[in-house]
């Protein structure tokens, strides 16, 4: 079952945005409001909006079941790893080690109100992106699951 | 609708006295504000994240937030177990 | 103040006017879209308090993907509550 020509054009004009604002979320997680799952949140939106627009068939084509699970496990596996990267540098588990280095992602930041630098805050761009991309596959792979479960019921 | 009228006038008694007790209680100024005042003050420059919301949920509370992420993970185990596919002659349980 | 205040006092009538909409609803398309109004509602107070975390996340949790769901799950069942 598919809803109607408007409806289906409709989002599909609409979901770039989505993803892209998404994105902007999710990237400039530690200088604006927002972060990881906010963003993750407004990408699956997009998707969403996708999803819901069309039918079960024609959609399997363009958001695959399974790259949406792979992309969940990576992004959890992010997480996971640049937790642990602390540990080769001998700080603890989480510890923000790159954070005022100088190097990658480690420019110094003034006190008080600035201009945000995006090359900046450590090991958060990389957890926020981690997260965001975990909470895009988790709920797109729901709302997958939950529309397959509807077509094998009806078939009979 | 003599049901409903003692079920409304339940719901408004309790809210009220919710209420009588929910003024008194103070509402923005923790009596205890040591930490919120040290991540106010040190949380830019420590982590160089401008947006101490983040900086407090991915690098001060980083642990919390790796439960969070876990959760969803089990969350969407959980919904694809539910909607797997069956077996041949496989029924649901509880039909 | 006094505008701030105003447009508060609106959100919050408009918030409970959605609620009992859902409630009152017995068409359960309606019921859902009148949830993601409710949410979107609930969203601007945050933001209007100053939480603009929390109003991106319910945003894009409760106007968006709720309703989704909402959606699909009335797709597999029936689209009227059936009288008792």
């Amino acid at each position: 079952m598919k809803m109607t020509k408007i409806v289906r054009t409709t989002a599909d004009v609409f979901y770039p945005f989505c993803l892209v604002f998404g994105l902007y979320v999710v990237i400039h997680g530690h200088l604006t409001p927002g972060g990881g799952f906010q963003g993750g949140a407004v990408m699956a939106t997009g998707a969403a909006l996708l999803i819901v627009a069309h039918a079960y068939e024609d959609i399997t084509g363009r958001i695959r079941k399974t790259a949406m699970k792979i992309l969940e496990a990576i992004g959890l596996l992010t997480f996971l790893f640049a937790g642990l990267s602390g540990i080769l540098f001998h700080r603890p588990f989480m510890a923000n080690w790159m954070a005022q280095t100088g190097k990658l992602f480690g420019n110094t930041v003034a006190h008080g109100p600035n201009p945000g630098d995006l090359n900046t805050a450590g090991l958060l761009p990389l957890l926020n992106v981690g997260v965001g991309i975990e909470v895009l596959g988790g709920l797109t792979v729901i709302l997958l699951y939950m529309l397959s479960g509807i077509k094998e019921e009806k078939k009979p | 609708m003599m049901k409903i009228a003692l079920f409304s006038a339940i719901l408004l008694v309790l809210f009220g006295g919710l209420m009588y007790i929910a003024a008194d209680l103070p509402f923005g100024s923790p009596p205890v504000s040591d930490m919120d005042d040290y991540f106010i003050r040190n949380g830019q420059e420590q982590t160089g994240a401008n947006n101490i919301v983040t900086s407090i949920v991915f690098d001060f509370r980083g642990f919390d937030t790796l439960g969070e992420a876990t959760v969803l993970f089990t969350a969407v185990l959980g919904v694809g177990m539910m909607f797997r596919k069956m077996k041949e002659g496989e029924e649901y349980e509880n039909d | 103040m006094t505008p701030f205040l105003l447009l508060q006092a609106l959100i919050l009538l408009g918030l409970i006017v959605t609620g009992a909409l859902i409630i009152a609803f017995k068409d359960l398309l309606a019921a859902a879209i009148a949830f993601a109004a409710f949410s979107l509602l609930l969203s601007i107070e945050f933001y209007i308090l100053q939480a603009p975390d929390v109003a991106i996340a319910e945003a894009g949790i409760g106007a968006g993907l709720t309703t989704a769901i909402f959606l699909i799950a009335i797709r597999g069942t029936k689209r009227f509550e059936e009288k008792e």
